[in-house]
């Protein structure tokens, strides 16, 4: 009997791969377009349990279990369903358990092999489909509903989560391991199976639940939050175009002023810098050097212009006579005039000058050499003075005698 | 080099919002008990406090009493704020919808400019919206030319400090908790004039559906 179901087996399973492009089709859009397929090849299909007509008229659809077979293979966010029937298969289960102990009491030990198999097999499936309803769960909260578009949709479907999950404690309180101890009673097959594997499968689902249901509610708030925030930016907005003249009430003059709104002066300002700080040299010197010099020709702009200047001669210049030179000119007309010879500090005493005798001499000196050298020949100069005690090659003048030559 | 706390101190006595965006350092360091109690002992020797938004997102410096000079720089903040309140908000509007996201920006968000800039180029609407806000006075652009406007527009908004732009070469920006600070702000307001903003959008969004 294995045999053939092994061969029906392989045949439904090389149907399926045969036809694995109408199935994904009928998977991904729905139905199947019966113009674009062969009859026979579809009629195959139907009579293989892959493809179902719900009405006459309707189009070629999937049939669930392979719909599922795909979901779950692919991990599709589509699949939402969480199939928590668990009290029809801890039924099924506790009926194998009394065909196997039946078996047992009739000492028909093959048959009581076939039936532990078949309990094994139900007790793995029971737990693996919780598992995998608590993946399908954590696999939408990851994502965090990204399946759906709009923020009400995400809170929708966190709804429907929620839902869920309530069930599928719900279906986890039937589990009632004192009933399964008893059933289970001394052998120790059944008890590794019903009590010890489903207790601890039991209380690791039980935990991820709650641990999904705490983050489902977070998620909830986070979605609640992000629509508030959406509304209260949109409300405002409108309530702006509704009331162009709104003003947000002063709350800064109310007598306790509202934490929010109650700011400090920013009071720190940039530090000045300190030249005298030797470990800052580098970076003065690194900045000066990127300085650019930049000369702003502001104000200064008529210096830079261009000026006109004569080029005519230039006038002569009459150098004004200070008194010096005034006294000086009259001595040399006294010499002139009495035509004797005269020194300049017998001069200086007739006239009772003011000058110091040694800045009148230079000054007598000096309007001598300063006469052009045809009016120096019209007179003569004796100076009279001693030698320099120590220095040799020095005379000090000490008077000077002018006369007419 | 200046500590930590030097750090955290400087931040707020010059005025800046320190979140996990903007400074984790300084905000993991005021997250505790101890480092917070020095801080504020120090800040309250200039009479200044730290004050949190109510989420403890984000943390400022506010007046520890109020006297009639604080009262006018808190006068001055206050204009500020509710001045710049319609350009911001209408800026998140459109951000948020130019972005298709389901909720606005806030602190961490990332805003891709140049993803911002080719959706609002494509869409008259958004680009009308968008020369609205940039001729506000907190932006006060006169170009007519969507790329100056929106550049000008996220500069003020970096300054402000609203946005911050981690990478100078890169035109991506991150949302700081200024933005949740604002949220708060409208929600106070909503909260305290009871002029229901959620529910007039969701009137507005309800008409919307029956038209």
């Amino acid at each position: 009997m294995s045999q053939s179901l092994h061969i029906a087996g392989v045949k439904f399973l090389k149907a399926l791969a045969k036809h694995s492009d109408i199935i994904m089709q009928a998977y991904l859009s729905g139905r199947v377009n019966e113009l674009d397929h062969n009859a026979a090849t579809l009629d195959k299909l139907i009579e293989l349990g892959v493809l179902w007509r719900p009405e006459p008229s309707e189009d070629l659809r999937l049939r669930s279990s392979i719909r599922s077979l795909l979901e779950n293979n692919l991990r599709d966010e589509r699949n939402r369903q969480l199939d928590a029937n668990v009290g029809s298969k801890l039924a099924a289960i506790k009926t194998i358990t009394s065909h196997y102990k039946e078996a047992l009491h009739h000492q028909n030990y093959t048959e009581s092999e076939v039936y532990m198999e078949d309990l094994t097999e139900q007790v793995y499936g029971l737990v693996d489909s919780l598992k995998s309803n608590v993946r399908n769960l954590w696999r939408r909260i990851h994502n965090e509903f990204g399946y759906v578009g709009s923020i009400n949709a995400k809170i929708r479907e966190n709804e429907l989560a929620q839902s869920q999950l309530t069930d599928m404690r719900k279906q986890l309180e039937m589990f009632q391991f004192d009933e399964l101890a008893d059933i289970a009673g001394s052998s120790r097959e059944l008890r590794r199976l019903l009590v010890v594997h489903l207790q601890r499968c039991h209380s690791e689902i039980s935990q991820e639940l709650s641990i999904a249901q705490s983050k489902l509610i977070d998620l909830l708030g986070k979605f609640r939050e992000y629509l508030h925030r959406s509304q209260l930016l949109k409300g405002f907005v409108l309530h702006c175009q509704q009331k162009p003249d709104y003003q947000v009430k002063n709350y800064a003059e109310l007598n306790t002023v509202p934490a929010l709104f109650n700011q400090a002066q920013a009071i720190l300002k940039p530090a000045s810098i300190d030249v005298n700080n030797i470990e800052h040299e580098g970076l003065f010197a690194d900045i000066v050097s990127h300085l650019k010099q930049v000369r702003h020709s502001k104000g200064n702009k008529n210096e830079r212009g261009s000026q006109s200047f004569n080029v005519n001669d230039i006038e002569q210049v009459d150098i004004e006579s200070d008194e010096l030179k005034l006294t000086v000119e009259q001595y040399f007309c006294q010499v002139i005039d009495s035509g004797n010879r005269l020194s300049a500090l017998e001069f200086h005493q007739q006239h009772e000058l003011e000058l110091d005798q040694e800045e009148w001499i230079y000054g007598v000196i000096n309007g001598f050499q300063g006469l052009s050298l045809e009016e120096q020949d019209f007179f003569e100069v004796g100076t009279s003075g001693h030698v320099h005690p120590l220095f040799n090659g020095n005379y000090i003048i000490e008077d000077v005698e002018l006369g007419l030559r | 080099m200046i500590s930590l706390k030097g750090q955290v101190l400087e931040t707020l006595l010059s005025g800046g919002f320190i979140c996990k965006t903007t400074d984790e350092l300084s905000y993991q360091f005021l997250q505790n008990t101890e480092n917070f109690a020095d801080v504020e002992q120090q800040l309250n020797l200039m009479n200044r406090t730290i004050t949190a938004t109510s989420d403890e997102q984000v943390y400022f410096c506010a007046y520890q009493v109020i006297g009639d000079g604080e009262r006018r720089a808190v006068a001055q903040q206050f204009r500020d704020v509710s001045s710049s309140l319609l350009p911001l908000v209408e800026w998140l509007v459109l951000v948020q919808e130019a972005k298709g996201d389901n909720s606005p920006l806030n602190e961490g968000k990332v805003v891709r400019l140049n993803e911002l800039q080719s959706v609002i180029e494509d869409t008259p609407a958004f680009s009308e919206q968008l020369s609205k806000i940039a001729r506000y006075n907190l932006f006060n652009s006169t170009s007519s030319a969507v790329d100056a406007q929106l550049k000008l527009v996220f500069k003020r908004l970096v300054d402000l400090g609203y946005l911050l732009k981690p990478n100078p070469d890169n035109q991506i920006y991150l949302a700081t908790g200024k933005i949740d600070y604002l949220f708060e702000v409208i929600r106070f307001i909503d909260d305290s004039e009871n002029l229901q903003l959620a529910e007039q959008a969701e009137e507005a969004i309800k008409q919307g559906d029956l038209l």
